[in-house]
């Protein structure tokens, strides 16, 4: 805390106590068990008189203490998307980002300069891959964090764990957690972001951007049927997207039926057999696993000609930076899945 | 004469604790940031002599903050894991015995996932506890198969040993196959060993475990010696088997659920140092349980250095350098045969 | 010395022990002999109290065995037995002074007394030019005679030998049973042997005690314990017992069965 805030609180907690034994003196003057004390003047006057200079004592110390909080080093206090309360200085010259949405971000709310740091996996735009690396999501070179000396640092909730938030905070190094969970949220958190590092103005550009793409999918896949669709994001085992998960979102969004919207796990794994009984009519192959080898995974389904996606040759593959990262290239993704969903709608526009 | 002598433990002991002076030095000048040596070396000097701080703050927080308390801790497991791992060797008296032999590490594995996933890992002394209490709760288990009638059988103490074990490892491929993306990464990495996370207060939590079981360990030194020719020999020689038996299996595997409680179970080290320090030094307890201490801090200081330097910025796990030493030991101490009977 | 009253053991459902009754004179050596399973080493391993009776008791000196500490017995008793474990060798000067443990109580290091008496039973048992060599570079001899110096610095007054010639070759039990011999014969030690091997019993105790399925068969000197009737009965075979032509102890020797039709036939 700044020295001149401490001070003043020092002042009004001085003045508390005395405040409290005038009251207190009163209301034994009121019993007329007290003597020797000018008990002449109307006590409920004289207690009005004395309350209302305490009140004004209190309400002047508070806008002082705003007030040097606010103006002083600059620092900002805020609560983040999981709850914690942050302070840093503001704005943030300096920031370390631990995961590659927040840093296409930040990049698109127009920061360079100011990111010093980001994670191995941030691989867009080209110019974040040319910055200081510091960890991955699971694993923090702390020292390389801490000779970058950053004025915050930005964590998303999905991924990055809290010990090593609290970590960075025992170091002396603020984090502010995002946790987007769907599409909306991502909305928020840009609009959190653009705030908490003074870009609000663009962070709203982008979300107004954004909204007006999602509206025109929706409205223009409203009518149509939903087809049913099985989304893979992993090989072995076979992973696919269930309620809560961003893909999940976006296939409800870009029109279509996730098979497996109804498991309770946003990452679970269904056997060939689950996903034959659920007929899917469109495949997706997300191409997260860098090591998977679509060809492989699409010579894989071709042998299941009994799925109808598999007969009809609807087998697509999709970027998994688009429609697992929550970030503003996710309506990219929401346009390409509906655009795979309901190629003859939107492929007029 | 070649008898081990108060002298003799005390120069050896000296000496030993110089060199592991040395490579705390050493270790901390080490790191994915470049800090002059001789710079890092005085500001940890300096911060514990207590004397006027020299460095910028950057240089300061990486030395005092990051590096000196996780050499510590290493050097803290190092030597707990290593004295465990001999004692165990003695009181089973089989040279394959490592710390993690009676179940321990499985219980405290077990403890230390359950935290994870009704999500106290995320409180900073919730899974150690969790996974101290697991590795105890274990060993209490082993314990009561392995006692009967106030005796304990070191044969069926193994077996037990090997059977909870086994039954924990079950349990814990269970909650690893339900488990989510983020659980799993922090599950795995437990399970190979961590010191990332290296803090003063962990060092203050797990150092009064340590040094009791030290000294309860120490104190028997002598004893144990006898215990290594046969429980009758020793019995003969005036021994309470039983009881010297008793308080160094616990005292063994308190100090083994502690230093695996921080970080999560490192390999090879209890099993490679004892072997090694007793070709070096014999098998007398009353030398081999300060060296063990000693070389064991060294090796896992070293090791634990080399893990988070060697592909800066990424860590390896300390695991995979004491098992890329432990693999070729295995094959040495098999094919001399040096110094084990019994191999 | 040794006073064994009535004692009764069992380990799990049968008794291997009924009502054992001797006594064991300072300074007699004495032979406990029987087949296998008659009880011979559990006998023993009573004696040093690894063992405790569920019947009878056993006095030491007029004290009860079961009332003495752990520590009084090691300083009254010392064992030899059978070979154990070498996980990790020690030197032989390390396992004599292991020995002293006893008086040693919670002193780590031992004294220069210590040294003094152990260097003194290697002397005597001539190991001591292999003090500084790792047990298991011994012979079986040898090592044997660094156990018994051993049980030596251990001061005690009784030495209870555990089928102490088994896997030792004719050269080295003769070595050993002598050397036995003349710690009870100089130095007026009590000795109480388990064999399997009744001529050296028969050679070299005072008295045998002969144990037949946990109960005392017979006791007394040897040519009144090992005769034809005893031995016949005892282990249930045919021997021959004669004398000794030079000591004139019993002795015992085997005959193939059937006899000896090959003199008959002419052939040698």
């Amino acid at each position: 805390m700044p020295r001149k805030t401490k001070r003043i609180v020092r002042m009004v907690l001085r003045g508390v106590p005395n405040e409290v034994r005038e009251l207190l003196r009163l209301a034994r003057l009121r019993d007329g068990t007290h003597l020797g004390m000018q008990a002449r003047a109307m006590p409920s006057q004289r207690l009005r008189g004395v309350a209302s200079l305490s009140l004004a004592m209190i309400i002047f110390s508070i806008s002082i203490l705003i007030w040097t909080s606010i103006s002083y080093p600059a620092n900002l206090k805020a609560i983040d998307e999981v709850g914690r309360e942050v302070s840093f200085p503001f704005p943030p010259k300096r920031i370390v980002s631990l995961a590659p949405n927040i840093t296409e971000i930040l990049f698109g709310l127009g920061l360079d300069q100011e990111i010093v740091g980001v994670s191995i996996h941030c691989n867009f735009p080209e110019k974040a891959k040319r910055k200081v690396q510091v960890g991955s999501y699971i694993n923090l070179d702390f020292e390389r964090i801490v000779s970058l000396k950053p004025a915050l640092i930005l964590a998303t909730g999905a991924g990055n764990t809290r010990e090593m938030v609290e970590r960075l905070e025992k170091l002396g190094f603020p984090g502010y957690v995002i946790f987007p969970r769907n599409f909306n949220d991502v909305l928020q958190s840009i609009h959190h972001l653009g705030q908490v590092v003074g870009r609000e103005k663009e962070a709203i550009g982008i979300i107004r951007g954004m909204e007006k793409r999602r509206e025109k999918v929706v409205e223009l896949t409203r009518d149509l049927p939903r087809p049913k669709i099985f989304l893979q994001i992993g090989e072995n085992p076979i992973v696919t997207v269930g309620k809560g998960s961003f893909a999940d979102d976006l296939i409800r969004l870009a029109g279509g039926e996730n098979i497996a919207g109804n498991e309770k796990e946003m990452y679970p794994r269904l056997g060939r057999e689950e996903i034959l009984k659920r007929s899917p009519e469109i495949i997706l192959i997300s191409s997260m696993n860098p090591k998977g080898d679509y060809q492989r995974v699409l010579q894989e389904w071709s042998r299941w000609k009994m799925i109808p996606a598999v007969k009809n040759g609807r087998v697509h593959l999709i970027d998994s930076d688009l429609i697992d990262r929550p970030s503003p290239r996710i309506i990219n993704g929401l346009e390409e899945i509906a655009r795979i969903l309901h190629p003859s709608r939107l492929n007029r526009q | 004469m070649k008898v081990v002598t108060r002298k003799k433990v005390i120069i050896i002991s000296t000496l030993l604790t110089i060199l592991l002076i040395l490579v705390i030095l050493f270790s901390i000048t080490l790191g994915s940031v470049k800090v002059k040596t001789l710079r890092s070396i005085t500001i940890l000097l300096q911060s514990i002599l207590g004397l006027k701080e020299a460095g910028t703050e950057t240089e300061r927080t990486i030395i005092l903050s990051l590096r000196f308390p996780r050499t510590l801790l290493a050097g803290l497991v190092g030597a707990g894991l290593s004295v465990s791992g001999a004692i165990f060797q003695a009181l089973l008296r089989n040279p394959l015995a490592d710390p993690y032999i009676l179940g321990v590490s499985s219980g405290a594995a077990v403890g230390a996932i359950i935290a994870i996933f009704i999500g106290l890992g995320t409180l900073s002394f919730g899974l150690p506890l969790a996974s101290f209490l697991g590795a105890l709760l274990a060993i209490a288990v082993v314990f009561y198969f392995g006692r009967q009638d106030g005796k304990i059988h070191p044969n069926t103490l193994l077996l037990a040993g090997v059977i909870i074990g086994s039954f924990l490892s079950a349990i814990i491929m269970f909650f690893i196959s339900i488990s989510q993306r983020e659980e799993l990464h922090t599950i795995i990495f437990w399970l190979m060993g961590d010191f990332s996370f290296s803090n003063y207060q962990a060092i203050r939590i797990i150092f009064p475990y340590i040094l009791l079981g030290f000294l309860l360990l120490y104190l028997r030194a002598r004893h144990l010696n006898l215990i290594l020719s046969g429980e009758e020999s020793a019995l003969q020689m005036g021994v309470d088997v039983e009881r010297l038996k008793l308080i160094s299996y616990l005292s063994a595997s308190l100090i083994t659920a502690a230093s695996v409680s921080v970080c999560g179970l490192i390999g090879f080290v209890g099993l490679i140092v004892p072997h090694s320090v007793r070709l070096v030094f014999g098998p007398d307890h009353r030398l081999l349980i300060p060296s063990v201490a000693l070389i064991g801090a060294a090796f896992l200081i070293a090791s634990d250095t080399l893990a988070r330097t060697l592909l800066a910025p990424t860590e390896l796990p300390v695991g995979v350098i004491t098992a890329a030493f432990g693999g070729p030991f295995f094959i040495y101490l098999l094919r001399t045969r040096k110094g084990v009977k019994t191999l | 010395m040794i006073d064994v009253r009535s004692i009764s053991f069992r380990y799990h459902k049968s008794w291997v022990l009924q009502n054992v009754s001797f006594q064991v004179g300072k300074g007699e050596f004495i032979g406990v002999i029987g087949p296998n399973g008659s009880g011979k080493t559990t006998l023993l391993k009573i004696l040093y109290r690894l063992l405790a009776p569920q019947q009878g008791e056993i006095l030491f000196e007029l004290l009860p065995l079961k009332k003495m500490s752990r520590i009084d017995i090691a300083k009254r008793i010392a064992v030899v037995a059978q070979e154990t474990y070498l996980l990790f060798p020690f030197r032989v000067m390390e396992i004599v002074l292991m020995g002293r443990s006893p008086y040693l109580g919670h002193l780590m290091f031992e004294r220069e007394r210590d040294l003094e008496i152990a260097k003194k039973a290697m002397e005597w048992t001539e190991i001591l030019n292999l003090s500084d060599r790792p047990i298991d570079e011994l012979s079986g001899g040898e090592r044997k005679r660094a156990f018994i110096a051993r049980a030596l610095v251990q001061e005690s007054e009784v030495i209870l030998l555990d089928e102490p010639t088994a896997n030792l070759d004719i050269h080295h039990q003769i070595e050993f049973l002598n050397l036995i011999l003349s710690l009870n014969r100089e130095r007026g030690l009590t000795i109480v042997m388990a064999t399997h091997d009744m001529n050296i019993a028969s050679e070299f105790c005072d008295r045998l005690i002969l144990l037949r399925e946990g109960r005392i068969y017979r006791t007394g000197p040897p040519e009144e314990v090992i005769t034809q009737e005893t031995i016949e009965t005892v282990y249930g075979c045919e021997v021959w017992v004669d004398q000794h032509p030079v000591s004139r102890m019993p002795r015992i020797s085997i005959l193939r069965k059937g006899g000896h039709e090959r003199e008959a036939l002419g052939r040698d």
